[in-house]
C-alpha cells in the first residue's frame, strides 16, 4: 500500500519538490531516491545499490545481523539496568530475582546472554567473510579508505569482546569471580607495567566493590558508547568508499568487457560521495540490471536479516537457560576453572607458552596471554597494508591471487577453534587432558 | 596564506590562544579524572594478621582461605607456604602424599606430605612449594611467621617474603 500522497500546494520549481514525498513502497525512482533523502531512519543508504552487493551468498549479512543483535543487547539491557544492582553484597541475589522471581526475568537474561554469545560469534564470522573476500582493498572509486574502515572493525571485535568480558563479572558467580581473576592477572603480567594496570583495572589489590563497579560502567556506558559511535562511523565509511567491495568488482569485470567510454555523471548525494562512487557512475544507467533502488530492495533485506536474529534470538531465549553459578567465593577456585568459551584458546595457550631457557623462565600468561595475541591483532590490523594483491582480488570470494593469505588465515582460524574445542571438551579438573568419553575422577570440592 | 611567515595579526593570536585554552582545559579535564580512578588508599586486608594460638594447628597441614595460606606443622616447628599459583594467581589445592618424603629445602631438611595442583591451568608444586609441571614460572612463596609479643598468637607476615630454610621453632 502506498502512503497518502501529499498534497502540494506550492508550485514547482523543476526537479525541486517543496514537500517531502516518500513512501516504503515506492512507485517511481524519484520517490525511491526521495525516501532515502527525506527520512532520518533511511539518511544513511545510498538511493541505488548493486545487485551483487545486496546477494545473500556474498556477505551473508553477517554485518546486518551483528547490528541487529547489538541493537537486541541494548534492549534487553535497558530492563536488566533497572533490576540488577552493582554492589558485592547484592549483585549475586540481584540476578538470581531476575532469574527466578521477576515476571519474564529469565526470559530477558536469557536474550541479552544468547545475544552477546552470538554477537561474538558473528562479529567473528564477518571478519572472516571480510577478509576472505578481500573487502578491505579499494576498488575503482576515488578517495576510498576501505583499509581505514578494517581496522575501525578490528576495533569494534575487540570491543565487543571486552563488552562481553565486563558483563561476565556482574553476576558475581564463581563463574565470574575466577574469570576475572584470571583475566586480570594476564594483564598484570606484562613486565614493569603490568601490576599497575591490574591494579587501574580491579580499583585495588584484591577483586572487590571497585572491580564491580569499574566493570559495570565499562560494560553499561563506556563501552557501548564506544561501539555506537564506532558503529557510526564503519556505516559512513562505507557510504565514502561506495558501498561494498563487491560493487566495485562488478566495476572492474564489466569495464573489462565494455571498451567504449561511458559518460559519467557525478551524485553528490547529501554531500556524501567524493568523487565517482562505483553506485553512482553512468554506467549503472547505461546497465539499468546492476542496480536496484535502496528503497525497497536493500531495506527490504535488512529488515528481513533484522527480524530474522530477532526470531531466532527470541526462540532460543525459552529454550535455553542461563546458568548461574554459587556466588562469587575468593576462598574456592572451582576445578576445573574455565573462562567464557571465546577466551578458551587463550585459556589454552597461557597454559602451554611458559617458557624455560636454562634458569630463565617466561611466564607463559605474558607469552600467551599478551605477546602472542598482541601479535596476531596488530597483524590483523595492519594486514590491508602487507596484501599487494591487485584490486581484481577485492570483493571477490577466495581469489586465486589471494590464495595462500587465504589459506594461512583459515589455518590460523582453524587453530584458534581447535583450541576451543579442546579447552571446552577435553580439559577436566586441574586442567588434565580428557577424552570425552572418560568420567573425570571425583575430587573433594575442599582441602 | 602565503608560505613565507607573516607577522601574527591579533585575530591569529586570539584563535590561537582560544584552541590552545580549549585544548589544555580539555587535557586537565581527562586528566583529573583519570588521575581519580587511581585509588590512593587501599581498603584491601593488612598483610599482617593474627591466626590464632599455635596450639590450634595441628601436626601436618592446615589451610587459611582467607589469607590463602598453608601453615605447616611438623612437632614444634612451623613454616607457611601461599596457596596463590604463580602463573595466574588460582588457589591450588594440597593432595596428600600416599608416602611422604624427605627432602633438603633451603639447606633444612622437610618432611613432604602433601603436593599442590592448580584447578585453572594445570600447574604442579611439590610440598615445599617448587614447581615441577604446568605453565607456572617460579615456585609458591614462603612466609614470614612470627608469634605476638602480647598474646602469643601465630602471625603471619604477607609481605615479608622469606627462603625456604625459613622455620619458626616454638621454645
Amino acid at each position: 500500500m502506498r502512503l497518502p500522497s501529499l498534497t502540494r500546494t506550492k508550485p514547482e520549481a523543476p526537479n525541486v519538490h517543496a514537500e517531502p514525498l516518500w513512501s516504503l513502497r515506492p512507485q517511481s525512482d524519484r520517490e525511491a531516491g526521495d525516501a532515502v533523502v527525506s527520512n532520518f531512519m533511511l539518511h544513511w543508504f545510498p538511493a541505488k545499490i548493486s545487485k551483487a552487493a545486496m546477494a545473500w551468498s556474498y556477505s551473508f549479512w553477517l554485518g546486518t545481523i551483528s547490528a541487529a543483535l547489538f541493537f537486541l543487547l541494548i534492549l534487553s539491557g535497558l530492563p536488566l539496568l533497572f533490576l540488577y544492582v552493582p554492589s558485592v553484597e547484592r549483585a549475586y541475589q540481584s540476578v538470581k530475582d531476575i532469574e527466578f522471581v521477576i515476571t519474564f526475568g529469565s526470559w530477558i537474561r536469557a536474550v541479552h546472554r544468547i545475544s552477546a554469545h552470538l554477537m561474538v560469534i558473528v562479529v567473528v564470522l564477518h571478519l572472516v567473510r571480510v577478509f576472505l573476500t578481500g573487502a578491505y582493498k579499494n576498488g575503482v572509486g576515488r578517495g576510498q579508505q576501505r583499509e581505514v574502515n578494517w581496522v575501525i572493525g578490528v576495533v569494534m571485535f575487540l570491543t565487543t569482546l571486552f563488552l562481553s568480558f565486563t558483563g561476565y563479572l556482574l553476576p558475581w558467580d564463581q563463574l565470574a569471580f575466577w574469570a576475572v581473576t584470571v583475566g586480570t592477572n594476564i594483564a598484570s603480567s606484562i613486565p614493569a607495567i603490568g601490576p599497575g594496570v591490574r591494579e587501574l583495572l580491579i580499583g585495588g589489590r584484591n577483586i572487590d566493590q571497585p572491580t564491580l563497579i569499574r566493570f559495570y560502567v565499562l560494560h553499561v556506558v563506556f563501552l557501548p558508547g564506544l561501539l555506537g559511535v564506532l558503529f557510526a562511523y564503519h556505516m559512513w565509511r562505507v557510504r565514502k568508499d561506495g558501498g561494498l567491495a563487491r560493487a566495485d568488482a562488478e566495476t572492474v569485470l564489466e569495464s573489462a568487457r565494455a571498451t567504449e567510454v561511458v559518460p559519467t555523471k557525478t551524485y553528490t548525494l547529501l554531500g556524501m560521495a567524493r568523487g565517482t562512487a562505483p553506485t553512482v557512475t553512468a554506467r549503472t544507467m547505461a546497465a539499468p540490471n546492476t542496480t536496484v533502488n535502496a528503497v525497497p530492495d536493500l531495506t527490504r533485506r535488512a529488515l528481513i536479516a533484522t527480524l530474522g536474529t530477532i526470531a531466532v534470538v527470541s526462540i532460543m531465549s525459552v529454550f535455553i537457560a542461563s546458568p548461574l553459578e554459587e556466588p562469587a567465593n575468593a576462598l574456592i577456585t572451582p576445578n576445573p576453572a574455565k573462562a567464557p568459551w571465546y577466551f578458551l584458546w587463550l585459556q589454552e595457550i597461557v597454559t602451554d607458552t611458559t617458557i624455560r631457557i636454562g634458569s630463565f623462565t617466561l611466564n607463559g600468561a605474558f607469552v600467551g596471554g599478551v605477546i602472542l595475541p598482541g601479535v596476531l591483532v596488530g597483524l590483523l590490523t595492519f594486514w590491508p597494508w602487507l596484501d599487494r594483491s591487485s584490486l581484481r582480488a577485492a570483493g571477490v570470494w577466495l581469489p586465486r591471487e589471494r590464495r595462500r593469505q587465504n589459506i594461512v588465515f583459515l589455518l590460523l582460524i582453524l587453530g584458534v577453534l581447535l583450541l576451543t574445542f579442546v579447552g571446552m571438551v577435553l580439559r577436566g579438573p586441574y586442567w588434565n587432558f580428557y577424552w570425552p568419553w572418560e568420567i573425570w575422577p571425583e575430587i573433594p570440592g575442599r582441602i | 596564506m602565503s608560505e613565507d611567515k607573516k607577522p601574527t595579526d591579533r585575530r591569529d593570536f586570539l584563535l590561537t590562544l582560544g584552541a590552545g585554552a580549549g585544548v589544555a582545559a580539555i587535557t586537565v579535564q581527562a586528566a583529573a579524572s583519570l588521575r581519580s580512578l587511581v585509588p590512593n588508599v587501599s581498603y584491601d586486608a593488612p598483610t599482617t594478621v593474627k591466626l590464632g594460638p599455635p596450639s590450634d594447628f595441628p601436626d601436618g597441614l592446615k589451610f587459611l582461605p582467607d589469607e590463602r595460606v598453608l601453615i605447616f606443622r611438623e612437632g614444634n616447628t612451623f613454616h607457611a607456604i601461599s596457596a596463590v599459583c604463580t602463573h595466574l594467581g588460582c588457589t591450588v589445592r594440597a593432595e596428600a602424599l600416599a608416602s611422604p618424603q624427605s627432602v633438603d629445602a633451603g639447606g633444612a631438611s622437610l618432611r613432604l606430605t602433601h603436593r599442590f595442583l592448580c584447578p585453572c591451568h594445570g600447574s604442579e608444586y611439590k610440598g615445599d612449594g617448587t614447581n615441577v609441571a604446568g605453565p607456572a614460572p617460579k615456585p609458591l612463596a614462603w612466609y614470614r611467621l612470627l608469634l605476638a609479643p602480647d598474646d602469643g598468637q601465630l602471625v603471619i607476615d604477607l609481605a615479608d617474603e622469606v627462603g625456604r630454610d625459613f622455620r619458626l621453632t616454638l621454645g
